[in-house]
C-alpha cells in the first residue's frame, strides 16, 4: 500500500471517528457554536496532514503557493454537512501550472474522504479583481484564513489585495450583495414567518447574519482602508441580540444537518417538534410547547432580518447624493412629531410617545408613507410600552386610530412593526394567541399572524396590480363603503386558531366579540365584522361546487343577503386565499371567484322583491326576523305589521335599530303623513322617508334633493303590504350646505315633506338649480345601456339602466317612468365613479310591463338620457 | 399499467376522491382545468359588461393503475361523478410503459 493510500485510510478513520464524537457531544450539550468549531478544527487537521503528504512536508512551504480557507470554512463555521470552501492561492500563473497535479491529487483525496469540497484556484492578481459574475468569490475572501503554504503570500492577500479590492469596488460589492440578498428574500416572500423556515437562506437566517456583517465590514474597510475590529462592526444596540441569535441558529442548523444526515436547512414540522423537545438552542428556557420554541426562533430571526435589511438600505444611501435628495424630499412629509431620514422615522421629541395618541399616530404615519422605524424610535417605543400597558387605550378613540392605519396603503407593514414590538397585542390582546403561531397545514406557508397581515397587504396592493383580474377586485374594493371593517375582519378572521377549540371560527367569533367591545364598535359595524369572520370560508366552499350552478349561486346569495356584504366577502376570500402561499390564488381560482361573485351579485339584484312574511319559513329573512323580535319583544306586533310584505332585501340592508326606528315612524304616520329622518353617516348623508305610496313619489324626492344640490350616490325604495313606502337616499352634499348651516337640516326635511305632499314645485326648483350651475366636463363617457328582464321576478319587470351620472339623473329617469304609467316597486340605485347603475322593479297596473310598454319606456328613456 | 385521465365537475371532486379511496386507490394527481365539450360557455353581465366564459372550470384527475384495477376505478369515477347532465366530463385511458418510485427505485406495479 502506498504512503498516500495509508494516510487516506488513516484520515478516513480519523474523520469518521471524530465526526461521530462531535455528534455525540452535540447530542449531549446541543451547543452548535462548539460543534462547528470542533468540525473546523478536525477538517483543518486533516487538510494539514494531507498537505504534508501530497504538497509539502513543511506546512509553511512551498513558496508562492498557499492553501486558504474561505467562506464559512474560513469563518470557522463548518456545520456537519457544510461545503468546505478552499482557495489554492498562487503568486502567479507559473506556480499554478507547477502545482496543478498536486492540487488535483489533494482535492481527489478529500473527495474520497467524502468531504464536500468547493475548491477555487486563483492567482493573487485574480483575487484582487472583482468578477461581477461571481461576486460570491470576492465576498468569500472577506473570511479568508491561512491554512498552509506560503504565509507571506497569504499576508499579501489579506493585508493588501483584499483591502485594495474593497477600496476600489466597495460600492459595486455592496450593491451586488444587496441585490443577491433582495432576490433571496423575495424567494421567501420577504418574511421570516414561514411555517417551515430555512434556517440558512430564509430571511433572518444565518446567511442574513453574514450579509449584515459583510456589509458592515466592507463599509468600514472602505473608510479605514484596513481591516476593522470585527467586534465593533455592528451597532451596539444590535450586537447582543445578534450573538444570541447566532448561538441559537448555529445549534439549530447543526441539529438539522445531523438529523437529516445531509445539508438540509429546512426546519420542518417534525424537526420543530424534536428541536423543541430537546430544547435545541434554548437549554435554559422553559419551553411549554413547540409553538413556544418557534416563537423564540422567530424572535431571533426577526432581529437579524431587520438589521440586515436596514443595512442594505442605509449603506448605499450614505453614498448617493441623489438618493439622499430623494430621502430629503421624504423628510418634507409634514409632521410636527416625527422626522424622516433615509426612509427611517425619528422622533422630534423623545417624550412624545408617553402620549398614546402620538404613539398610535406614529404607526399611522408609517402606514401612510411606507416608512420604517429607526432603531432609536423602536427603542423608545419599547421604553414607552410599560406605561401604556397599565392603561392601554381602548374604545372609539383606539378604533379611530386603528381604522385610519388599516386604511393606509402600507398598513400591513405598520401592523408587522406593531406586532414585533408587542404593541399590537397590547392594544388588541385578542391577537395574542396567533402571534408567530405555527399551525400545521399542508397549504399554508406562513404563521397565522403573518397570514393575516399578508391578506391585508394583498388587498392594498390590488390598486397597483396591472392584471385584468386583479383590477376587477380592485374595483370592488374601491366601491366599499367601509373598507376598514373588512381589514379589521381580516385581522381577526383566524384569531381563534390560537385557542384550544375544535372550531377556529367559533373561537375567532368569541375573540371578535371581545375586540368589538374593546373598540366600542357600533352595533351595525360589529355585526358586519362578526358576519365576515363567521363566513370567511363560505365563498371558498361555494367555489368547490359549480360556480355556474343557479342553485349554488342562489344558496350563496341568500346566505349573504346584501350586495355590500357580498363585495366584502368576495374580497375577503380573495385576500385569504392569496395569503395562504404565493401560488394559492391561481388565475383559475381568481376567475372562478369572480364568476361566483357576479352571478351572486346579479342574483341579489334580480331577487330583491322576494317578500318578508313575518311567519318564519326557515328562509334567509327569518333569522333577521327572529333577531328583531328578540330586540323588540314588546313592539313585536308593530314590527310584524310593518315588515309584512317588505322585500327581503329591506332586511338585509337595514339593521335592527333602523327597522325599529322605521316601525316607530310608520306608527306615527297619519293620513297623508310623511316621516322623514336625516343623518350624517361617514362620507354621506342618509335621508329616510316613510309615507304612503303615490305616483311620482320617488321621482319627486330625487328631484328635490338634486335641486338642493345634493348628489345621490345610492338609493333604495321599498314598500310593505300596507302601502307604506320606505325610501332611503344616500347623498353627498356638493356645496356643503348642511355642513355649514345646521338650520338647513330642518329646512331640507321640510322641503322634502312639502314635495311629497305635492305642495312644492320640483320642476321649478330644479330649473333654478340648473341655472346657477355650469355644466361640469365629464372625464369618462359612459354609453347608456337599457335592459329589461321579465324572468327574474315573479311580480315585476326589472329595468337596469347604466348611464353617465349627472345632476338630477334619478329625477329625470323616474319622471319618465311615472309618465309611462310605471310604478317603481323597488329601486336599487348605485353610482360607481361617473357611472350610474340603477335597477328598478317596475309594474304597471299591478302587473309586469307589457312588451309594448317596455318598448315605449325604453325609447323615452333613451331620448331623455341622450340630453346631458 | 394504465393511465386514467378523468375530467370531472369541480363539485364532484370530493365524491370521486372518496369513491377512489374506498376501492383502495391511494394516489391521485389533481389539476385545475378549463375546457368544454358539448357543454358550451357561460355568459354573465355585470355592471354593463359582458363576462363570457368559453372554457368551463373543471377538475382533472390522473391516476396510473395496475391493469386489473382499471375497470373498477372507471366505474367508481363514473358512479361518483355522474349527474346525468351535460358537462359531467370524460374519462380517457392510455397505456403506460414504466413507473419508477423516485425514493427507492422500485419499478412497475410495485412503484404505484
Amino acid at each position: 500500500m502506498s504512503t498516500v493510500a495509508t494516510v487516506s485510510s488513516e484520515l478516513r478513520d480519523l474523520y469518521a471517528g471524530e465526526s461521530a464524537a462531535i455528534e455525540r457531544r452535540f447530542a449531549g450539550d446541543g451547543n452548535g457554536r462548539v460543534a462547528v468549531a470542533e468540525r473546523t478544527a478536525l477538517v483543518d487537521s486533516i487538510l494539514l496532514r494531507l498537505w504534508s503528504e501530497v504538497v509539502s512536508s513543511d506546512p509553511a512551504a512551498p513558496k508562492n503557493f498557499a492553501l486558504v480557507a474561505t467562506g464559512g470554512y474560513g469563518r470557522g463555521w463548518l456545520f456537519p454537512h457544510s461545503d468546505i470552501d478552499l482557495l489554492f492561492l498562487h503568486a502567479s500563473g507559473n506556480t499554478e501550472i507547477e502545482f496543478k497535479d498536486r492540487i488535483r491529487r489533494f482535492s481527489q483525496e478529500l473527495w474520497d474522504l467524502r468531504m464536500k469540497l468547493s475548491p477555487a484556484t486563483r492567482s493573487l492578481a485574480e483575487c484582487e479583481r472583482l468578477d461581477t459574475n461571481n461576486v460570491e468569490f470576492a465576498i468569500s475572501l472577506l473570511d479568508c484564513r491561512y491554512l498552509a503554504g506560503d504565509r507571506e503570500l497569504f499576508s499579501r492577500l489579506r493585508e493588501k489585495s483584499v483591502p485594495r479590492l474593497i477600496a476600489r469596488d466597495a460600492h459595486s460589492l455592496i450593491e451586488n450583495l444587496g441585490e443577491l440578498t433582495r432576490t433571496r428574500h423575495h424567494k421567501f416572500a420577504n418574511t421570516v414567518f414561514h411555517l417551515e423556515p430555512n434556517v440558512k437562506d430564509g430571511p433572518g437566517g444565518l446567511r442574513d447574519y453574514n450579509v449584515a456583517n459583510w456589509l458592515a465590514l466592507i463599509s468600514a474597510m472602505e473608510k479605514l482602508k484596513m481591516w476593522p475590529d470585527p467586534a465593533t462592526l455592528l451597532p451596539v444596540s444590535s450586537r447582543r441580540a445578534f450573538e444570541a441569535a447566532l448561538d441559537f441558529q448555529m445549534s439549530v442548523r447543526c441539529f438539522l444537518h445531523l438529523r437529516y444526515g445531509r445539508q438540509d436547512n429546512t426546519l420542518s414540522w417534525d424537526a420543530q417538534e424534536e428541536a423543541a423537545a430537546r430544547k435545541i438552542g434554548t437549554p435554559d428556557s422553559e419551553i411549554a410547547s413547540t409553538a413556544d420554541w418557534m416563537r423564540i426562533y422567530y424572535g431571533h430571526v426577526r432581529g437579524v432580518h431587520r438589521v440586515c435589511t436596514q443595512l442594505i438600505e442605509e449603506i448605499p444611501a450614505a453614498w448617493s447624493s441623489l438618493y439622499r435628495q430623494f430621502q430629503g424630499w421624504r423628510t418634507k412629509i409634514p409632521s410636527n412629531d416625527f422626522s424622516v431620514v433615509d426612509g427611517l422615522i425619528f422622533l422630534q421629541q423623545p417624550g412624545a410617545l408617553q402620549d398614546p395618541e402620538k404613539l398610535l399616530g406614529l404607526f399611522h404615519f408609517m402606514a401612510e408613507h411606507g416608512l420604517k422605524l429607526s432603531t432609536t424610535t423602536e427603542y423608545k417605543i419599547e421604553q414607552a410600552l410599560p406605561a401604556l400597558a397599565s392603561t392601554p387605550p381602548r374604545g372609539g378613540e383606539l378604533w379611530l386610530y386603528l381604522q385610519e392605519t388599516l386604511l393606509q396603503p402600507n398598513a400591513a407593514d405598520a401592523l408587522r412593526a406593531m406586532n414585533a414590538l408587542r404593541l399590537l397585542t397590547l392594544l388588541l390582546p385578542e391577537l395574542k394567541g396567533i402571534e408567530a403561531l405555527v399551525v400545521r397545514d399542508f397549504y399554508h406557508r406562513y404563521t397565522v399572524d403573518e397570514h393575516s397581515f399578508l391578506a391585508i397587504e394583498h388587498l392594498h396592493r390590488l390598486k397597483e396590480s396591472k392584471s385584468e383580474c386583479d383590477q376587477r377586485f380592485a374595483g370592488l374594493l374601491a366601491e366599499l363603503e367601509q373598507p376598514e371593517l373588512l381589514y379589521l375582519s381580516l385581522l381577526l378572521h383566524d384569531s381563534g386558531k390560537g385557542a384550544a377549540s375544535d372550531s377556529h371560527i367559533e373561537a375567532s367569533l368569541d375573540l371578535t366579540d371581545s375586540c368589538a367591545e374593546r373598540l366600542d364598535l357600533d352595533a351595525i359595524d360589529r355585526e358586519t365584522v362578526r358576519y365576515l369572520v363567521a363566513n370567511h370560508l363560505e365563498m371558498s366552499a361555494a367555489m368547490r361546487r359549480d360556480v355556474f350552478d343557479p342553485a349554488n349561486v342562489k344558496s350563496l346569495a341568500e346566505k349573504v343577503g346584501a350586495p355590500e356584504r357580498l363585495k366584502m366577502l368576495c374580497l375577503m376570500t380573495y385576500a385569504d386565499i392569496k395569503a395562504v402561499n404565493p401560488e394559492a390564488m391561481t388565475p383559475w381560482k381568481a376567475d372562478n371567484l369572480w364568476q361566483l361573485y357576479i352571478a351572486s351579485a346579479n342574483y341579489l339584484n334580480r331577487s330583491a322583491d322576494e317578500r318578508v312574511h313575518t311567519r318564519p319559513r326557515g328562509d334567509a329573512g327569518s333569522a333577521n326576523l327572529a333577531h328583531l323580535h328578540s330586540l323588540a319583544a314588546v313592539a313585536g306586533k308593530k314590527v310584524n305589521a310593518f315588515l309584512e310584505g317588505l322585500p327581503q332585501r329591506y332586511l338585509s340592508i337595514h339593521g335592527a335599530s333602523d327597522v325599529l326606528a322605521h316601525t316607530e315612524m310608520a306608527s306615527r304616520l297619519g293620513q297623508n303623513g310623511v316621516g322623514c329622518s336625516l343623518k350624517q353617516v361617514r362620507h354621506w348623508y342618509e335621508l329616510t322617508l316613510l309615507t304612503t305610496d303615490r305616483p311620482f313619489l320617488f321621482a319627486s324626492v330625487s328631484g328635490a334633493l338634486a335641486a338642493w344640490g345634493m348628489n345621490i350616490v345610492k338609493a333604495n325604495a321599498f314598500s310593505n303590504a300596507a302601502g307604506i313606502v320606505v325610501d332611503t337616499f344616500y347623498f353627498t352634499d356638493r356645496f356643503r350646505t348642511l355642513e355649514m348651516n345646521i338650520q338647513e337640516w330642518d329646512r331640507l326635511k321640510k322641503s322634502i315633506a312639502s314635495v311629497v305632499r305635492g305642495e312644492g314645485d320640483v320642476a321649478r326648483m330644479l330649473r333654478d338649480r340648473m341655472k346657477s350651475e355650469k355644466g361640469n366636463g365629464t372625464k369618462v363617457k359612459i354609453p347608456t345601456q337599457i335592459e329589461f328582464d321579465d324572468r327574474s321576478s315573479a311580480h315585476s319587470t326589472l329595468l337596469q339602466v347604466i348611464t353617465q351620472d349627472r345632476p338630477a339623473l334619478l329625477y329625470r329617469m323616474c319622471s319618465v317612468m311615472s309618465k309611462n304609467d310605471c310604478n317603481i316597486e323597488i329601486a336599487l340605485v348605485e353610482t360607481e365613479g361617473q357611472m350610474a347603475i340603477d335597477v328598478f322593479y317596475l309594474t304597471s297596473n299591478g302587473a309586469k310591463l307589457s312588451a309594448d310598454r317596455q318598448g315605449a319606456l325604453g325609447k323615452s328613456l333613451q331620448a331623455e338620457l341622450a340630453v346631458q | 399499467m394504465t393511465k386514467i385521465e378523468a375530467i370531472i365537475q369541480i363539485s364532484k371532486l370530493d365524491a370521486v376522491k372518496d369513491a377512489l379511496h374506498e376501492i383502495g386507490v391511494e394516489g391521485i394527481t389533481v389539476f385545475e382545468a378549463r375546457g368544454h365539450g358539448r357543454q358550451k360557455g357561460h355568459t354573465e353581465f355585470y355592471r354593463g359588461r359582458e363576462y363570457t366564459v368559453d372554457l368551463i372550470p373543471k377538475a382533472k384527475l390522473e391516476i396510473v393503475l395496475a391493469d386489473d384495477m382499471v375497470e373498477k376505478v372507471e366505474q367508481a369515477i363514473v358512479a361518483a361523478a355522474r349527474t346525468g347532465k351535460i358537462g359531467d366530463g370524460k374519462i380517457f385511458r392510455s397505456r403506460i410503459d414504466e413507473a419508477i418510485r423516485i425514493r427507492n427505485g422500485d419499478r412497475g406495479d410495485s412503484a404505484l
